[in-house]
């Protein structure tokens, strides 16, 4: 009998001592700390790597550790687990023991049986509910998602439909950004029309002093010296009235112009010396055409036939026949008659005839070994090359304006290959062509031609960017224009650079009009965004991604949580608790202790 | 708005002087003066967010620069509303929260001086933060950050009154002035008080969080280190909070008792400070959704 007592006491301290362990708040202290310290370690351990990725970082024996602790997943790990089944023990057996129906205590219950009830619908989600994610592309629906993790295929009861897939944009902006290169410092400057800035701890400033919301290089014609270095001058061309074409003509560049509206040629001389401007003046030669060469190495055989459509001849020793087929000035609007093709590609195509049958072959005069390289070809021991000379033209007609060292400016007619009139020009002044009413002007004349790059503006929507900028600095000052999204523009002692980027958020929003259509009938319809989902059926869709190439599929979240009531519950009930506590509480006592008094 | 920046940014320097002068003097009059310069810097920082509200067009608090800004204002609005309870209210003895109010507004000033150091151009808000929870979430994390601030700021004072004074704090202070003037609270309990005010608030910040991310991302809790973060720092303070109730069940001697709950403030107020701006010195920030850039 006694002993019976003795054991039942004995049993009865054993469960008060574990009780009073599973009850103490030392035992939440260590389990707190316990949870802060596996937290700390599991942002300082990169988690779910594989073993490799592992032993890349931490070594051999560290990664052999981290997979026999689970440290490589502490917050899907056994022990965390066990840690917050402990933390729910404690909590409950806490509250159970200290429960007083007292109207300070409700604080203290209602934060600790909060916090039992988050863990509980954590439990729940973790058990029941399903987590993953699908692509739908814009115009086609899905029945499925695939789990997060493993990209397992899960059907859907219901389909959801992507009725459009809307990306919104930001419009661009751009930020000034000074750098100071000995100092390694970058200095955002706020962009403001006429205002100074000093750079911090340096001896530059920068003054704003023009914007432009969208801007480009322009290139504007400048004069630069009155030397004849680049002599060039704007011709303009009339019909009756207006002008039917204008543009610069270049002595040492691009000195010819072709008409074909009106089969003129103009062209522009410019001469230092009497006898190239008495021979300009008075004769013409004729323009050599263009020739077709043929070679054969292997036989020394090389020759040149002008190109004439519809030659055909044998090559002399050979048992070839070739005829010239098609020519063109500009290969790819060769359907266009010859006259109106500018001279930018000219080629020539023969039929070759011989032993093994008709090998055709383009031959272009730029690209002379083109064809023959990207083509089979019958003969290989035949090399045909097209040869059109850089003054050919179709026209028999042409204006000569010639310039003699700023002493004498005439205009030669040439009609038919003979000279037939030559009149004195003038800058400004209208000279009348023979007697074809084709009148021109030499509207400038510039000695030395040169380009500046202008900055003008295009619109008054922000697009690209530009501002004039001053540098001051121990170098002087320099004042430019700096484009958006153009290279940064240093400050003549390399030491000093602004560079006007785009910046921010380009992306505002992106939005997915969903419709979900269950047994065949629409029954739901939504546009949904980050932030705002749409929910059926358990399921909560979220926006969480899009194509970041086209734009084409909408990135979907798909989550079902049957136990966010009761997480959300805990929630509420733990915010109202620990305003309770700190915020109620106090003022309850102070109450009732003057009450006392 | 750069020129208001270093308005503010002094003005709150001005007050730490001003605080100084209050505690050396401990004067009536320098009491008010010193509050007086910082209501001026509160004022000057609520124009700073204001404007910054107005020229964004949205909540101040989404970039670095503007929660600066935005912590600092917290900062001083809490100091001063716990300075105008002691005066009105509780009648706390007027030399506690004086020293305090130095470090309050020193706190401040760094964080203006930070933000003076930012890139202050204005961001479009990228689509997760395009959110009403935005300003909930970040009001009640700033205002419990300048809560739990003070209880550092307290804690620091606490711990050095205790090495100059080798555990005769009390006497030594109280021997100074006339204590017919309001209930004396010690430094330590000054830092329980601001954690008590602060922790709630911290709770609330961290569940408007989860929601928030239940919305944005579809899980109201990710194990991403911002929010770890988050709950470390609330089971730091939550063992803060727990730790009273058993220290007297320990061999802890009473007198270090304050000190070690002092120290453990002293660590705890740098971790929330980590969670706010450090979190991208993480090996595992790349993770994270929180942090966008350094």
């Amino acid at each position: 009998m006694s002993k019976e007592i003795i054991i039942k006491e004995e049993k009865g301290k054993v469960e008060s001592r574990v009780w009073q362990f599973l009850c103490s708040v030392k035992l939440a202290v260590i389990i707190i700390l316990v949870l802060a310290v596996a937290c700390i370690l599991g942002t300082v351990i990169v988690q779910q790597l594989t073993p490799e990725e592992y032993v890349a970082r931490y070594g051999e024996g560290l990664t052999k550790f981290f997979i026999a602790t689970q440290l490589t997943d502490i917050f899907h790990s056994y022990w965390f687990a066990l840690l917050l089944l402990f933390l729910c023990v404690n909590l409950g057996s806490c509250t159970v023991k200290r429960w007083r129906n007292t109207v300070l205590q409700i604080g203290f219950i209602l934060t600790h049986v909060s916090i039992i009830l988050i863990m509980i619908g954590c439990f729940i989600d973790l058990q029941l509910g399903e987590k993953g994610g699908v692509n739908v592309y814009e115009g086609r629906s899905v029945d499925y998602y695939l789990t997060r993790g493993d990209y397992q295929k899960v059907p859907l009861d219901f389909e959801i439909h992507l009725d459009d897939f809307i990306i919104e944009k930001h419009p661009p902006k751009y930020r000034l950004i000074a750098y100071v290169k000995d100092k390694d410092s970058q200095t955002p400057l706020t962009v403001k029309v006429g205002k100074t800035y000093n750079i911090k701890d340096s001896n530059y400033s920068v003054t704003v002093k023009d914007f432009y919301p969208d801007a480009e290089y322009s290139q504007k014609p400048i004069n630069i010296s009155s030397d004849p270095v680049n002599p060039a001058i704007y011709v303009q061309m009339f019909g009756s009235e207006e002008i039917t074409a204008e543009g610069w003509l270049f002595a040492k560049g691009l000195n010819w112009y072709n008409d074909p509206d009106h089969n003129m040629r103009v062209e522009y001389f410019w001469v230092d010396n009497d006898r190239d401007f008495e021979k300009l003046t008075t004769i013409v030669e004729k323009g050599s055409p263009p020739k077709l060469g043929l070679e054969l190495e292997d036989r020394g055989i090389k020759l040149d036939i002008p190109i004439e459509v519809g030659t055909v001849f044998e090559v002399e020793g050979t048992e070839y026949k070739v005829e010239i087929k098609e020519f063109a000035l500009d290969y790819m609007n060769r359907t266009k008659p010859l006259q109106e093709q500018e001279m930018s590609n000219p080629a020539v195509m023969v039929d070759i005839t011989g032993p093994q049958g008709v090998d055709s072959r383009w031959s272009f005069s730029k690209y002379p070994d083109y064809w023959d390289q990207a083509h089979q070809t019958k003969y290989k021991d035949i090399r045909v090359t097209c040869n059109v000379p850089d003054d050919f033209t179709l026209t028999s007609n042409k204006i000569r304006i010639i310039q003699n060292q700023d002493k004498e400016k005439v205009i030669a007619y040439i009609e038919g290959g003979e000279l037939k009139k030559i009149v004195n020009w003038e800058v400004g002044k209208r000279s009348e062509v023979g007697g074809s009413g084709y009148q021109l002007r030499i509207a400038k004349f510039f000695p030395s031609y040169s380009v500046e790059n202008e900055v003008i503006k295009k619109s008054d929507t922000v697009n690209n960017p530009a501002l004039r900028i001053e540098i001051a600095g121990p170098r002087g000052t320099v004042d430019d224009w700096i484009l958006g999204q153009t290279p940064a523009k240093w400050y003549p002692d390399n030491n000093f650079a602004l560079l006007y980027e785009k910046f921010g958020m380009e992306i505002k929003d992106f939005k997915s009009k969903l419709r979900v259509v269950d047994n065949g009938k629409t029954v739901l319809s939504k546009t949904i965004e980050v932030n705002d989902p749409l929910k059926y059926d358990g399921y909560v869709f979220y926006q969480s991604s899009y194509d970041p190439e086209g734009g084409l599929y909408s990135g979907l979240q798909v989550a079902k949580n049957p136990g966010i009531i009761v997480v959300y519950t805990g929630f509420i009930i733990l915010c109202v608790g620990v305003v309770f506590i700190f915020y109620v509480k106090p003022f309850l006592r102070r109450k009732s202790k003057k009450k006392e008094r | 708005m750069d020129f208001m920046l270093n308005i503010t940014f002094y003005a709150f320097i001005f007050g730490v002087i001003a605080y100084v002068i209050r505690e050396v003097s401990r004067s009536v009059a320098t009491r008010y003066i010193a509050l007086g310069v910082m209501s001026g810097a509160l004022i000057l920082n609520t124009t700073l967010v204001l404007m910054r509200w107005f020229e964004a067009g949205h909540a101040p608090m989404s970039d670095k620069f503007e929660s600066f800004v935005f912590f600092a204002w917290s900062i001083a609005l809490v100091y001063i509303i716990m300075e105008l309870v002691t005066i009105f209210i509780v009648r706390i003895h007027s030399s506690r929260l004086g020293i305090i109010g130095a470090l309050q507004c020193a706190l401040s000033a760094l964080f203006l001086y930070f933000a003076i150091n930012t890139d202050s151009t204005i961001k479009e808000l990228p689509p997760a933060l395009q959110s009403n929870w935005l300003v909930t979430h970040v009001i009640n994390y700033f205002i419990s950050y300048a809560a739990l601030s003070i209880s550092f700021s307290a804690a620091i004072i606490y711990l050095i009154y205790r090495a100059i004074f080798h555990g005769k704090t009390q006497e030594v202070v109280m021997s100074k002035d006339n204590s017919n003037l309001g209930k004396d609270m010690t430094f330590d309990k000054l830092a329980y008080i601001s954690v008590s005010i602060g922790f709630p608030f911290l709770t609330i910040g961290l569940i408007t969080g989860s929601i928030w991310a239940k919305g944005a991302w579809g899980t109201y809790w990710g194990w991403d280190p911002k929010e770890i973060w988050s709950l470390i720092n609330w089971l730091i303070y939550l063992t803060y909070l727990h730790l009273p109730l058993i220290l007297p069940k320990t061999k802890i001697s009473k007198s270090f008792r304050p000190v070690l709950l002092s120290i453990i403030l002293l660590v705890a107020f740098p971790t929330v400070i980590f969670t706010f701006m450090g979190l991208h010195k993480l090996p595992t920030a790349g993770t994270s959704d929180h942090i966008y850039a350094d």
